[in-house]
């Protein structure tokens, strides 16, 4: 059966090979701009991989009109207001953000206010306020696991009144996703794991999400099927190009189907134990996951039996619901195996979450803006049984 | 042509359904909870509602462009018309830009349980205030 209604819309142009974060002249040559402005932070340039794209735009005669690498663990208003003054001032005609979620969703909310000017908050913060196309952004990931680079969303906390605001438009979405996994060589293998399982999130919450497509399901369950076979060896040998490749390519699927069917429960309380006690999204998950996958279990089933074959699962011979089952049981497999590799925590309590704040968790999840599109109705009570399977 | 014709026409229509809501304490007590203020713009015809729920009780006002909102609703009368038959999918409406949500849209997304029952009340309404010409879904 197919859904009622869908969009499929794409207009970021995605570029892939190793290396190529040094010189994409050709690329930007299309965007028409020759002064950009740089956005990282200090952990990435630290590593040298800004200096590794400013070398390659300087000989390709781009000028770097600035650069900004104050961007904390999320993208902060303060951060934006501060970055957003250098830009204006710096004359720069468009934005590359090197980084990982925080650093790009940090230049999409900064682009936003250069391009358009006014008070990012009050009047751009919801679902598709902006009028018109921003400036050229320029988004070059060096984790493997947001899909920032393709999504048409950003979400900036505002430190001072302690909210978190989603920005979801079109007109967000970047106009070149530059993947180089070289420049993922230097993530720690628990970052790795980490970032991996949030790309697999994204993958299977899209894929039995209520907002699901044809064309959403063939990039989830693609992203699936490179993540379940290189994951491993990612984290294992950081350097091996062909492993980070898939990882990153994977990230980048997974983020074009969420950012069209989004994510579900899984998300919902990661955001919650991310907005109550700054789990990191990737950990929080990864613990999640299977537990999410169970609170589903019912109504996507037949879904589930179809990813379980992408997850390199045997099933034949096998009805839905066993075949289902071993998608779950995959994805237990694949934690497990990921935790005594490179330490990723199996469960709650290994966060350092108290147990009794279960019951505001859950109360967070299922107010989360994510909890609208999981394919069954995330109930209180319920969901804290999965939180507490999880714990 | 849309299925209103002047914007004295759809305030008064859509004004009225809001009243209505607001006396239905089974609806109204759960967008009170909410404490959101909402202003909704429509075109053709333009008209401006506010529905305020941040007080005891659920406050409608006409044309009230100045007042701070949490969240302000844009979208053409047609589709208003349409969404409180039940007809129209918020979040693909959203998707489609026929409704342009500015704000925090997940507290939003929340009200949608809250409103369900409205969606059998409006043509109801419709047909006992001499509407019923606008019964078309």
């Amino acid at each position: 059966m197919l859904p009622d209604f869908f969009e499929f819309y794409n207009p970021t142009r995605v570029v892939f090979s190793p290396g190529i974060a040094k010189d994409f002249s050709a690329e930007i040559e299309s965007l028409k701009v020759k002064r950009l402005f740089v956005i990282s932070d200090e952990v990435i340039s630290g590593f040298g991989l800004v200096k590794k794209v400013t070398d390659g735009l300087e000989s390709a005669g781009i000028e770097v009109a600035g650069e900004f690498f104050e961007v904390a663990q999320d993208a902060e208003l303060e951060a934006i207001n501060a970055c957003t003054d250098q830009v204006k001032s710096s004359g720069a005609e468009g934005i590359i953000a090197i980084g990982g979620g925080s650093v790009i969703d940090t230049a999409k909310a900064v682009n936003i206010l250069v391009s358009m000017g006014g008070n990012l908050i009050e009047d751009y913060s919801g679902a598709h306020t902006l009028t018109e196309p921003l400036n050229p952004l320029i988004a070059i990931p060096t984790t493997a696991g947001t899909g920032s680079e393709v999504t048409m969303i950003a979400v900036v906390y505002d430190k001072k009144n302690k909210i978190k605001m989603p920005f979801t438009d079109k007109f967000l979405l970047p106009s070149l996703a530059v993947l180089d996994p070289e420049m993922t060589f230097s993530l720690p293998p628990k970052m790795t794991a980490a970032t991996a399982m949030d790309a697999l999130t994204h993958a299977i919450e899209a894929y039995v999400g209520l907002q699901w497509s044809p064309f959403s399901d063939a990039l989830a369950a693609g992203a699936v099927e490179l993540i379940f076979n290189n994951i491993v060896e990612a984290v294992e040998n950081g350097n091996n190009v062909e492993a980070r490749s898939a990882i990153l390519i994977a990230s980048n699927m997974a983020g074009t189907a969420f950012t069209h069917s989004m994510v579900g429960c899984v998300h919902s309380m990661a955001h919650s134990v991310g907005g109550l006690f700054h789990v990191p999204h990737g950990i929080a998950n990864a613990i999640f996951l299977p537990h999410g996958m169970e609170y589903n279990f019912q109504e996507v089933k037949d879904k589930f039996a179809k990813l379980a074959l992408f997850m390199g699962e045997d099933v034949s011979g096998l009805r839905a619901d066993e075949a289902a089952l071993r998608s779950i049981e995959a994805v237990r497999k694949l934690t497990l195996k990921l935790h005594k590799l490179a330490g990723l925590p199996l469960t709650l309590k290994e966060t350092g979450v108290p147990e009794e704040a279960l019951p505001e968790i859950a109360e967070a999840a299922v107010m989360d803006g994510t909890s609208f599109y999981n394919p069954r109705e995330m109930v209180k009570e319920e969901i804290l049984v999965s939180l507490k399977n999880a714990y | 042509m849309g299925y209103f014709k002047t914007s004295e026409k759809f305030e008064e229509v859509l004004a009225g359904f809001f009243r209505l809501i607001a006396d239905t304490p089974t609806v109204a007590d759960k967008l009170l909870a909410s404490k959101l203020v909402i202003r909704f713009k429509y075109s053709d015809p333009d008209v401006v509602l506010l529905i305020d729920c941040a007080g005891e009780k659920l406050i409608i006002k006409t044309a009230d462009e100045e007042s701070k909102v949490d969240v302000e609703m844009t979208m053409s009368a047609d589709i208003a018309h349409k969404f409180w038959f039940g007809k129209v999918n918020l979040m693909t409406a959203l998707t489609r830009k026929q409704m342009v949500a500015k704000g925090p849209v997940p507290k939003i997304l929340q009200l949608l349980p809250a409103i369900k029952p409205t969606y059998a009340m409006y043509p109801e309404y419709l047909r006992e205030n001499g509407y019923a010409e606008y019964i078309v879904f």
